[in-house]
């Protein structure tokens, strides 16, 4: 690792360039398999206006798969991004939007938008709205005097988690069992197949504002750990800081899950691997949190979609390639600091 | 550069006076020690005293600003803090932890500069900590981790360190360490205001020493005057014996806790501080670094001198001055303090019996 921070040249190349590789492979996943030449192929026809030969390949690349592996790129790369941002913000490794009770939150509101019938914009608003709340009443629970002890906050995430979720089966209960009950709980099992480039144009410009303010600001995220009183005697604003992390991620997540639903572990899993990787310097750790965070959902949905012949939820794949992960970090010593 | 806290007064909401009329002030090149019995408050002066925590009466200046009004990235370019040891454990790399200390003078969307890396390898090589730059700070020993605290709040090039007990906690070498560089800072011309559960560190080191007693009140002034065994007695409950303790170079001042005092009991003082006296002082340099510094605290002093010598050894480079003082005994041994905690020379005084 360099001493300033940065990622080495090599691994710049390498963050940059998995992603868009993952995708080209992915797209040529699946029922009909394509080759990734014919994919690039195909996309290069498309850039340049032109119209691919094969009908039905086209459609299945620019029309199926090429909304779906963007919009995971976006959900991975926002997840993973904002999983890294409130476990810096909390000091706390176990800070995710799982654990905070912020994706409780906004499942709650977008459950809410479904019941009273929203378009996806009304959906997103109430699923932010709700997500905001819900870590702010973690934050409010959980930061007392004792800012060090890293079982509060993850403590006060899991009550208001539940608190929402109660919520989201009281809205279950109340839902219309023909229409709206199903829709809910399929969504909320977390899956990307209803994306369009429709669902994108709504979703991923908050998911991509969000991003580009933590690389923007992410060098001074390095801060964010620090005690109260150390931050403030660097001399930066903060407050202001610790606000706008708090609005991004929390605007990131509940985009994410106004999209796909409730989709776990990434924001732990990626951000944690990083650390091992990069250390826990923000310079390069939110740069290859994001990359590796979009290469993992990219890799996760297409086995979601293409393993069986049904599709599986991708919470559920994520959750079983999760697990093991996850125990196996917590046995690390190393993996845990923040 | 003058840190003044003017009659500054804080309780908690709802509580007690913590701290009552506090003032004090402390310019370049000064130590302030503030001591003080557990729970008297130390670390809330510091607070408030850096405006972490808002004065409830009085406020602090920084050449006659008020530091509550100052914009915090002025403020911070000019005073920086260390925190207790213990409370700062990350995975950052040594270096990443001191580079941070560059904060207010990075932008929010920029990332170090090179002249940044400079300093902070600067300021590391300074404080002879280069070696632990790639390690990480959960990987180091508390000492190794005091200093690299010292060299973050140095990277920040201040006119004034603030130090929250930076020797606790730290066996006897690691202590020294961080009391070396504390006093080599000062004699360069930085201000120090620290917080310590040793009053022969305040004794040994600081300039003016500042002593917390329960219910907030403070006394204030040069070290010999408030290093006293009857204000010892009075803040910390403890019969002590403030001795001098000779070494082939210098004298220095001990203190040594005697027993837990009664509450009606009250030592004699030794010698009385308006009494005239006459005394030699004998200062050995071996090198011109602190020659400034000397003749700085000599001349501020001019008005007892009643003799005064330089020798020059040249064969061994060395540089002998011989004073001879008179005036109140307060006043010589304020004096010879001053004198006693310049870093890298050797003094003794020698009092006349009269």
């Amino acid at each position: 690792m360099r001493r300033d921070g940065r990622l080495p040249n090599i691994w710049k190349i390498i963050l940059i360039v998995l992603p868009f590789a993952a995708a080209l492979i992915a797209l040529g996943i699946g029922r009909m398999q394509i080759s990734p030449g014919e994919v690039f192929d195909v996309l290069r026809t498309r850039l340049s206006g032109g119209h691919w030969a094969d009908q039905p390949v086209e459609k299945t690349i620019m029309q199926l798969r090429l909304p779906r592996i963007v919009l995971a790129a976006l959900v991975g790369a926002g997840l993973s991004v904002s999983g890294c941002a409130f476990q810096s913000l909390f000091a706390n490794p176990l800070a995710t939007p799982d654990t905070l009770g912020v994706a409780s939150g906004a499942s709650f509101g977008a459950a809410l938008g479904i019941l009273m019938g929203f378009g996806l914009i009304g959906v997103q608003i109430i699923a932010l709205a709700m997500g905001g709340a819900a870590v702010l009443l973690t934050w409010l629970a959980g930061s007392g005097k004792d800012r060090g002890g890293l079982s509060y906050i993850v403590l006060s995430g899991i009550m208001i988690g539940s608190l929402f979720s109660a919520l989201v089966s009281l809205i279950k209960y109340v839902a219309d069992e023909e229409s709206q009950l199903p829709a809910i709980t399929y969504w909320l099992m977390g899956g990307l197949d209803k994306a369009s480039f429709r669902t994108l144009a709504l979703g991923a410009p908050v998911i991509i504002a969000g991003i580009a303010v933590f690389c923007l600001i992410r060098w001074r995220m390095n801060l964010l750990p620090l005690s109260d009183d150390e931050a403030r005697a660097s001399g930066v604003n903060v407050r202001t800081l610790r606000t706008v992390t708090v609005i991004s991620a929390t605007a990131i997540t509940a985009s994410c899950v106004s999209m796909c639903g409730q989709v776990g572990w990434v924001g732990l899993l990626i951000p944690h691997m990083c650390r091992m990787k990069f250390g826990s310097n923000h310079l390069s750790l939110i740069p290859a949190s994001i990359s590796l965070g979009a290469v993992f959902m990219i890799i996760v949905d297409t086995m979601a979609r293409s393993i069986s012949a049904a599709e599986i939820p991708v919470s559920i794949l994520t959750a079983i390639i999760g697990a093991p992960f996850f125990i196996m970090l917590m046995r690390r010593s190393g993996g845990w600091r923040i | 550069m003058i840190l003044r806290v003017e009659n500054g007064s804080f309780a908690y909401r709802g509580g007690p006076k913590i701290l009552d009329g506090i003032s004090f002030e402390v310019g370049p090149g000064e130590i302030l020690a503030i001591l003080g019995p557990n729970g008297a408050g130390k670390t809330t002066l510091l607070r408030c005293m850096m405006d972490m925590l808002r004065w409830n009466e009085g406020r602090s200046t920084l050449d006659g600003e008020d530091i509550h009004t100052m914009p915090a990235r002025k403020l911070w370019r000019r005073m920086a803090y260390v925190p207790q040891a213990k409370s700062a454990a990350s995975s950052y790399t040594a270096f990443q932890t001191v580079l941070l200390g560059r904060s207010s003078r990075i932008g929010a969307f920029s990332s170090p500069s090179s002249e940044d890396m400079k300093v902070t390898e600067q300021v590391m090589d300074r404080l002879g900590i280069l070696g632990l730059a790639d390690k990480h700070c959960h990987e180091i020993s508390g000492g190794e981790l005091q200093m690299v605290l010292i060299a973050r709040a140095m990277a920040a090039e201040p006119e004034i360190l603030v130090l929250d007990e930076p020797e606790s906690n730290l066996d006897f070498r690691n202590q020294l360490i961080v009391l070396d560089t504390m006093s080599a800072l000062a004699s360069q011309g930085m201000a120090c205001v620290f917080n310590t559960h040793y009053p022969a560190h305040a004794l040994q080191r600081a300039d003016k020493s500042l002593i917390l007693s329960k219910g907030g009140s403070c006394t204030w002034g040069s070290t010999p005057s408030v290093v006293t065994e009857e204000n010892i007695r009075r803040a910390f409950g403890v019969n002590a014996v403030i001795g001098e303790i000779e070494t082939p170079e210098n004298i220095m001042m001990n203190v040594i806790p005697l027993s837990v005092a009664g509450s009606g009991e009250k030592t004699d003082s030794i010698g009385d501080p308006e009494g005239n006296i006459i005394a030699s002082v004998t200062i050995i340099m071996n090198n011109n670094e602190n020659a400034d510094r000397i003749n700085q605290i000599l001349h501020e002093y001019n008005h007892l001198l009643i003799g005064r010598m330089g020798l020059p050894h040249r064969r061994s480079g060395l540089y002998i001055i011989n004073t001879t003082v008179e005036g109140k005994r307060s006043e010589v041994e304020a004096l010879a303090h001053r004198l006693g905690i310049v870093p890298g020379i050797s003094v003794k005084t020698t009092y006349a019996r009269i």
